[in-house]
């Protein structure tokens, strides 16, 4: 056992936990009591932390003064799609991985996690052209497709599912069970908790993503929140007490989230890690 | 998860009389693994490696339909190009800073949370929150809170007697490098802390007996350890500090003066502004060659640290 620090070392330790742990959460905050200042107090140039009485009004005026119903039906949509997609499709394929043996096995896994290399912003410019010629362009289509696998999900799924016995498979296909149903009954059950991780890492990522959706529409009815968020602060100049209402609105389910699973975050971001 | 440890034969042959079925079982099971692979692969080809052929072809053409063949025009275009050096140059402070900011902040961070303190998980939590914000929110609140004249920041300054700030107009570039590590440093932080974890506590102690400062220990254990954690945490800040967009998007504008015009904010202009397709497949390849670079770096030396308990 390692001794604790000593007395000093821990005052200190609080000290500049405390100092930067206020820095990270008290912008965060101040969000939420901008979201509730009249439009007066967030323009006047003696600015206040807190208002004189909460507007919790702004929030119903969030959906008069621009379409934030759309933005936030777009949101789950798109997300709970590419959501619900990853969840499908990640562990299938790297169930094949971990588990089958067919000619080419290697080359197709090596081609598969090259595409890591090519992140979004390197091909936004040929899926935008694509998306175009399709008609896609400002459709859930548009926004989704791109998404609905990713490599780094497919891995993270194949290192989880090769340590199963191969004769938990090998007994349930003398038993008569299909491909799918082994998948459905076997593999999938032991490797719930790397689908939490999989499914709260792909909802957050894609809840919060902004440059795809900015590029890949065109009119206010189909943007997401985070987009929508932008475009209604540029369009009707700072009205900064409806983008922190907004912004309030796009922050609360993440957080919800994390603070319920704080355990599978943190497993995440070191899974991330295995890359 | 207890499956995780058990280590059963990997290979397994039927034995027995079913050993029979074998071949034709191995055959229905490579058509079971086409059939599942067949439209993952259609996906991966549509959606990553034809995109990224199209960039290559689209370079070496020019028009608003990237259409007509110009050769190598764009490329020279790119390396003489004023406006794309000045972005390099902004990418190449931006991410440096961005990455070395994150691991200097981010291992300090774990060190002190490595500690048997009382509330750490409270502690990592309110560090870790940033991340999960939308690059959209943390830029709207940064320019209100650092607004010169609406901004609270300038406010509390002025109530504690200090002096006050137009940072985004001073020091544009600093002010998002700082913005952009409020917003990471909890997640590089939540990686070493995984990997301060992974050092076994023993070395600590040899060291520790040996008459060993912390200072020293720190240096000729905990860092050399780290190493493997630390190259990750360096590629994945490299990437994403080249793939910033949203800091000059919605704080800066990529001004005053092009100071915070970070590349795929360029990129972005050069195709949805001055719609110049073929100018920005040919900047877009550019890019993919140095993530390339970076990823292969990643690999070789990685392979070369990997450490042995």
């Amino acid at each position: 056992m390692r001794r604790g620090p000593t007395m000093t070392a821990r005052i200190g330790s609080y000290g500049v936990l405390g100092v930067v742990g206020a820095i990270t959460v008290l912008p965060l905050l101040y969000m939420g009591a901008l979201s509730l200042q009249t439009e007066a107090e967030t323009l006047s140039a003696n600015p206040v932390l807190w208002p004189e009485t909460p507007q919790f009004g702004n929030y119903a005026e969030l959906f008069e003064r621009a379409p934030f119903g759309n933005f936030i039906i777009n949101s789950i949509v798109v997300t709970g799609g590419i959501t619900v997609a990853h969840l499908v499709f990640d562990p299938l394929v790297g169930y094949v991985f971990a588990k089958f043996r067919f000619p080419l096995r290697n080359t197709l896994f090596i081609a598969l996690l090259t595409t890591l290399m090519m992140p979004l912003f390197v091909r936004m410019i040929p899926l935008y052209v694509m998306m175009s010629n399709l008609g896609w362009l400002n459709s859930y289509q548009a926004l989704i497709v791109p998404f609905l696998m990713d490599a780094f999900g497919i891995f993270l799924m194949r290192q989880f599912i090769q340590p199963i016995p191969d004769d938990l498979i090998q007994a349930a296909r003398i038993d008569g069970a299909s491909e799918l149903r082994i998948y459905a009954r076997v593999i999938l059950p032991q490797v719930k908790p790397a689908l939490a991780v999989l499914g709260l890492f792909t909802f957050v990522f894609q809840w919060n993503e902004f440059l795809w959706p900015l590029v890949a529409t065109t009119t206010e009815d189909m943007r997401t929140i985070p987009v929508g968020l932008t475009l209604f602060n540029q369009e009707y100049f700072t009205l900064w007490h409806l983008t922190a209402a907004g912004s309030v609105i796009l922050f609360v389910p993440t957080v919800l989230l994390f603070l319920f699973s704080q355990r599978y975050f943190v497993r995440g971001i070191t899974l991330s890690g295995l890359k | 998860m207890r499956q995780l440890t058990t280590g059963p034969p990997r290979r397994r042959r039927l034995r027995g009389p079913l050993a029979v079925f074998a071949p034709s079982l191995n055959r229905r099971y490579v058509l079971t693994a086409y059939a599942f692979l067949i439209p993952a692969f259609a996906f991966f080809g549509l959606m990553f490696y034809l995109p990224i052929a199209n960039i290559i072809t689209n370079s070496f053409n020019t028009g608003p339909q990237a259409n007509q063949f110009a050769g190598l025009e764009n490329y020279t275009r790119a390396f003489e190009d004023a406006s794309v050096q000045n972005s390099f140059t902004v990418t190449f402070i931006f991410g440096a800073a961005t990455t070395i900011g994150a691991i200097v902040i981010g291992l300090a961070l774990a060190l002190l949370l490595n500690q048997p303190l009382r509330g750490r998980v409270v502690f990592r939590a309110a560090l870790l929150v940033p991340y999960l914000t939308s690059v959209a929110i943390v830029g709207l609140l940064w320019r209100n809170i650092l607004d010169p004249q609406l901004g609270i920041l300038n406010r509390l300054l002025m109530d504690l007697g200090l002096p006050t700030q137009s940072w985004l107009n001073t020091h544009p570039l600093a002010t998002i490098i700082a913005v952009t590590l409020w917003m990471t440093v909890g997640y590089t932080m939540v990686l070493f802390l995984a990997g301060l974890q992974g050092i076994p506590e023993q070395y600590h102690e040899a060291a520790t007996v040996d008459g060993a400062s912390p200072w020293q220990r720190f240096w000729r254990i905990t860092l050399p350890l780290l190493a493997p954690t630390t190259l990750f945490v360096s590629v994945m800040a490299v990437i994403s500090g080249l793939q910033a967009f949203g800091q000059a998007y919605i704080i800066t504008g990529g001004g005053p003066a092009n100071a915070t015009d970070l590349y795929i904010f360029h990129v972005f202009n050069v195709a949805f502004t001055s719609r110049d397709f073929g100018y920005a497949s040919a900047l877009s390849f550019l890019l993919f060659i140095v993530i390339v670079i970076f990823t292969v770096i990643q690999l070789r030396v990685g392979r070369r640290n990997e450490v042995q308990y």
